[in-house]
C-alpha cells in the first residue's frame, strides 16, 4: 500500500508486523498490497464493523485495536488472532498511543458521539483513511472541525450511513430527485420513540477493566454508575438520543433524494419530549419542522406521530414514495417503482456493500457512497432541530456560512465546551 | 340633594366594577358518588380537586343514600349543571332521575364515566349507550361486542364470554390512538400511568364512540394480550361523554389518581364534555414513555418548588424540579428580558451557601446556554471551589468564549 515505505523497500522497521500470511498462502495477496487497518472502539457496532473488514481477507491486514475497556479490546484480539492463526494483533488503550505507534492505512472507529470530534480529526491528521460511525459528531462545530480535516488530509471518509449502499433506498431516492413524483412540497421522516428510563442507579465502582475518565473524555465529570456500553446514548452529554442516532439513516436519505445532501434548511422549529426523572435525559419524543430556502418542508419526528411511521417519506405534485428498512419501497402510484431512469438523467451514487465501497476507495482515492460532508450535513439537521427544541425557539440557519442567524444564545449550542485538558481547535 | 345621587350613582358604579371584577369559573360541575365497590369517600373529593384546579369547573358533590336507602329522595337537577361526574356504582337511581338524566344529556349535558363508573346499571340501556362500554355486573355478549386494538386495527369482537376483567395492580403504558382530538392532541404518544387496575375486556354497545388511548394487557401478567380501551369519548344525542377507564383510588389517593397523565386527561375530557373544545395547556409534568410522574396533593409543581428543590438536590434523589425548570425556560421564556427573570432566580440559588454543589451543578449547565453576563460573576467565583470547577468552567466556556 501506498504508505508501508517499509515494504516497498522490504526493510523491517518495528512495529510493523510481517504476519506468516506474507508467504503468499492461498491466494490471498501478501501483506504489502494489503489495507493495513486498525480499530478504535470494539464494542457491539465497533465488533461488527471490524469482523466486517477482518472477513474481507484478500485486501485488509487487521494489525491492532485500541479501547479503553480491556474487556473490549482483548475479545477483538481474539477474533482478529484467531482469523489469522497467530497471536500478533496489538492492544492499546489509548487511542493517542495507538495514533502514534501503528502505521495504519486506514482505521474503523465506533465511538460515542462526545469523543467524535478528537479522535476523528487525530485520525484524519495522521492522514489514515476512515470508516467512521454516525453521527458525524455530537455538534455542529465538531462536526465542521471533521470535516475540514478530512479535506485538509485528503483522505477518504466513508460514515457508517451504510442505507446508502442499499437498492431500495438509493432506488428509491433516485425516482424522486429525478421528478418521477413531480415537484416535492414536503418530507416526512421517521425515527424511533425512545422508552422507558432506568431511573437513577446509584454511583458505583468502575469495573476493573474500564478506565472510566478515558471513557469520559472530554465529557463533564460525573460519578460512574454502570451506564455506558450501549446506554449511554440516552444522556446528553454523550448523544442526542434517538434523534442524533438514526438521523444519520433516514434524514440523510432524504436529503439524497431531495438533492441537498450538500446545503440544508434554513429554519427549524419544534418540541421535545424530555423524561422528567432520573439519569437519562435525551428526548422520548420529538417533532421538528425545517424548511428549505426553495420551500420545500421537512418534519421529522418520533415515528407513532407519523402516517408511514419508521423511514422517509416524501411528497410531490404527483403522489409520494416511501423508503425503509427490509427492502420497503412503497408510492401511491405502483407505477411509479417500475420507471426506467434515462441515461441522461440523474443517477445517484451505487454501492452494494459499504464496506466493500470503502476499501474500494481506499485503493482508488475516490468519493465513497457516504463521504463526510454528506454526513456533516444530515446531523447538522438532526442537531439544528435539537437546538430549536432545547430553547424552545424558532432557529434561523444559514447553511452557507453555516451560522445561526440573529441568536446568539441558541448559537451556544453549537458547541459543547471541552472538559480541559481536552481541547479541539476551532478550525 | 345632588350629593345624595352622586353617591348613589358612585356606589352603584362600583358594584357593577366589583360584579365584572369576579371572575366567575365558566363551568358548573355535579359529581354523583355516594355507593361504589371502590373507594368513592377517597375518590370524590379528589375529583372534585382535580376539576376546580382548572380554574374552569365549580364542583359540587352529590351523594345518594347508602345501599338499601330509598332512592326515590336522590333528585339532582342536571339541568343546572354543564358537566356531570359518575363516580358511583350501586343501587339503580329511580326512573324519574334516570329520565332526568337522559333528558340532561340528550339536551347538551356533559357527562365524564370515571373508573368502576362504567360497572354500574348492566340493565338501564340509555346509561350503556352513553358509557360506550362496561364490565363487570354480569355483563356478557349480550350487552355487546369486546372492542380492543391489535396493532393498529380496531377490533369488535362479539364473542361469547365475561366483559370486564383486570389483571394485578401495575404501571401501565398508555398510548394515544387518536393524536388529533382536542384531549389527546399534543400529548406524548406513549406515557407510563401509574401503578392502576388495568380494565380489560369491556364490553358494550360502542354506539358514536371513539377510542381515544388503548393500553396494552401483558399475557406475561395475566393480561388478555389485547391493546384495551383506557380513554373514549361517546355521542348521545346533543350530550358529550367522556369516558375514563384509569383512576382506581386508594385511601387518600393513589398513584392511579396521582398521576399526572391521568388528571390531566381528566381535566381535559372534563373541558371538552363541558364545552366541546379544550383550551387547556398540557402541563410540564406530564408523564411520557420514560416514567411514571406522579404528584404531590394533586398539584402542579411551581416555579417556587422547583428552585427550592433544586436547591437541595442530591445524586440519588429525583431531577424532576430541574426538569420542570428546563421546560417552563423552554416554554415561557420568549424574550431575553423573561429569560433575565429567570437567570436572575437561578443566581439566588448559586449565591445560596446552603444550596447543594450538585443542585448549583444542574443550574450551571442550564444556564451554559441560557444565561447572560449578569451570571458570569457569580459564576467566576464559583469556580474558585474545586467541586464546582469544571461545571462553572463549561458554563464560562459558552458565555464568555475567546475568540
Amino acid at each position: 500500500m501506498r504508505r508501508t515505505a517499509t515494504v516497498a523497500t522490504g526493510a523491517m522497521i518495528l512495529p510493523q508486523i510481517i504476519p506468516s500470511t506474507a508467504m503468499g498462502m492461498g491466494g490471498k495477496l501478501p501483506p504489502s498490497d494489503r489495507i493495513v487497518m486498525g480499530a478504535i472502539g470494539l464494542g457491539g457496532m465497533g465488533t461488527g464493523n471490524m469482523s466486517n473488514f477482518l472477513r474481507q481477507a484478500k485486501d485488509v491486514q487487521f494489525v491492532a485495536v485500541c479501547d479503553v475497556d480491556t474487556k473490549h479490546s482483548v475479545n477483538a484480539k481474539r477474533i482478529i488472532d484467531e482469523f489469522y492463526k497467530n497471536s500478533d494483533c496489538r492492544i492499546y488503550g489509548d487511542y493517542r498511543d495507538f495514533l502514534e505507534k501503528e502505521k495504519l492505512d486506514a482505521v474503523t472507529i465506533a465511538l460515542p458521539d462526545h469523543w467524535h470530534g478528537l479522535i476523528y480529526t487525530a485520525a484524519a491528521n495522521k492522514k489514515i483513511d476512515i470508516y467512521g460511525e454516525k453521527p458525524l459528531a455530537r455538534t455542529i462545530h465538531d462536526s465542521q472541525a471533521i470535516v475540514s480535516a478530512v479535506k485538509k488530509n485528503n483522505i477518504v471518509w466513508q460514515t457508517g450511513s451504510w442505507q446508502r449502499s442499499v437498492e431500495n433506498f438509493r432506488r428509491g431516492a433516485e425516482l424522486v430527485i429525478n421528478g418521477r413524483i413531480g415537484k416535492i412540497s414536503r418530507v416526512e421522516v421517521g425515527l424511533p420513540d425512545g422508552g422507558k428510563g432506568i431511573g437513577t442507579p446509584p454511583v458505583t465502582e468502575v469495573p476493573a477493566e474500564l478506565n472510566w475518565e478515558m471513557w469520559l473524555g472530554p465529557a463533564p465529570k460525573v460519578p460512574f454508575r454502570g451506564v455506558y456500553h450501549g446506554n449511554w446514548c440516552w444522556i446528553l452529554d454523550y448523544s442526542g438520543g434517538q434523534l442524533t442516532d438514526w438521523t444519520g439513516h433516514h434524514i440523510d436519505i432524504a436529503q439524497w433524494g431531495l438533492g441537498t445532501d450538500r446545503t440544508g434548511p434554513v429554519v427549524f422549529a419544534g418540541e421535545g419530549v424530555y423524561p422528567r426523572d432520573g439519569i437519562y435525559n435525551a428526548p422520548v419524543e420529538y417533532d421538528f419542522l425545517c424548511r428549505y430556502a426553495d420551500g420545500i418542508w421537512m418534519r421529522v419526528a418520533n415515528a407513532s406521530r407519523l402516517r408511514f411511521g419508521m423511514g422517509t417519506t416524501w411528497y410531490g405534485e404527483k403522489g409520494w414514495i416511501h423508503v425503509d428498512r427490509g427492502d420497503v419501497l412503497r408510492s401511491s402510484d405502483p407505477n411509479v417503482l417500475k420507471e426506467v431512469i434515462g441515461e441522461n438523467e440523474i443517477h445517484l451514487y451505487k454501492s452494494n456493500d459499504h464496506h466493500r465501497n470503502f476499501l474500494e476507495c481506499v485503493k482508488s482515492r475516490a468519493e465513497t457512497a457516504a463521504p463526510a460532508e454528506i454526513a456533516h450535513r444530515s446531523i447538522s439537521i438532526g442537531l439544528l432541530g435539537e437546538i430549536a427544541m432545547t430553547t424552545g425557539q424558532k432557529i434561523f440557519w444559514n447553511p452557507e456560512k453555516q451560522e445561526i442567524i440573529g441568536d446568539p444564545v441558541a448559537s451556544r449550542l453549537l458547541s459543547r465546551p471541552y472538559r480541559l485538558p481536552w481541547n479541539l481547535p476551532t478550525i | 340633594m345632588k350629593t345624595k345621587y352622586l353617591l348613589l350613582f358612585v356606589l352603584t358604579g362600583l358594584l357593577a366594577i366589583l360584579y365584572s371584577c369576579h371572575k366567575s369559573t365558566d363551568y358548573k360541575a355535579l359529581i354523583v358518588t355516594g355507593q361504589n365497590n371502590h373507594n368513592w369517600q377517597a375518590s370524590s373529593p379528589i375529583l372534585k380537586t382535580i376539576l376546580e384546579q382548572t380554574g374552569l369547573f365549580d364542583a359540587e358533590i352529590a351523594k345518594t343514600p347508602e345501599k338499601g336507602g330509598d332512592m326515590n329522595i336522590f333528585n339532582p337537577d342536571f339541568s343546572k349543571y354543564n358537566l356531570v361526574v359518575i363516580d358511583y356504582n350501586g343501587d339503580s337511581w329511580s326512573d324519574k332521575t334516570n329520565a332526568a338524566f337522559v333528558d340532561y344529556v340528550n339536551n347538551g349535558g356533559g357527562v365524564v364515566f370515571y373508573h368502576a363508573a362504567n360497572n354500574s346499571f348492566p340493565k338501564w340501556k340509555e346509561y350503556n349507550l352513553m358509557a360506550g362500554l362496561g364490565g363487570w355486573g354480569n355483563r356478557s355478549e349480550k350487552d355487546g361486542p369486546y372492542m380492543y386494538f391489535r396493532n393498529d386495527s380496531l377490533i369488535v369482537d362479539p364473542s361469547a364470554g365475561r366483559g370486564g376483567s383486570h389483571a394485578k395492580r401495575h404501571e401501565f403504558e398508555v398510548k394515544i390512538r387518536n393524536t388529533e382530538h382536542p384531549i389527546t392532541k399534543g400529548l406524548p404518544v406513549h406515557w407510563m400511568h401509574g401503578n392502576d387496575e388495568l380494565y380489560s375486556q369491556l364490553r358494550g354497545p360502542g354506539k358514536y364512540m371513539e377510542i381515544l388511548a388503548t393500553a396494552y394487557a401483558d399475557t406475561a401478567g395475566g393480561g388478555t394480550g389485547h391493546h384495551e380501551p383506557m380513554l373514549m369519548t361517546i355521542n348521545y344525542g346533543k350530550g358529550r361523554i367522556f369516558h375514563t377507564a384509569l383512576g382506581h383510588a386508594d385511601t387518600g389517593g393513589g398513584p392511579a389518581m396521582e398521576c399526572a397523565g391521568f388528571i390531566s386527561t381528566f381535566q381535559r375530557g372534563a373541558e371538552w364534555a363541558a364545552s366541546g373544545k379544550v383550551t387547556q395547556k398540557i402541563p410540564y409534568d406530564f408523564p411520557n414513555a420514560a416514567g411514571v410522574s406522579l404528584r404531590t396533593d394533586f398539584k402542579e409543581l411551581t416555579l417556587e418548588d422547583d428552585l427550592t428543590k433544586i436547591g437541595q438536590y442530591e445524586i440519588t434523589k429525583s431531577t424532576k424540579y430541574f426538569t420542570d425548570l428546563q421546560s417552563r425556560i423552554r416554554n415561557e421564556a420568549r424574550t431575553t428580558e423573561e429569560l433575565i427573570k429567570f437567570e436572575k432566580l437561578m443566581i439566588k440559588v448559586l449565591q445560596d451557601n446552603n444550596a447543594t454543589d450538585e443542585g448549583k451543578k444542574l443550574l450551571l449547565g442550564e444556564l451554559s446556554w441560557m444565561g447572560s453576563d449578569l451570571s458570569v460573576p457569580v459564576i467566576r467565583e464559583l469556580a474558585l471551589n474545586d467541586r464546582l470547577k469544571d461545571a462553572a468552567e463549561f458554563a464560562l466556556a459558552r458565555l464568555q468564549p475567546t475568540k
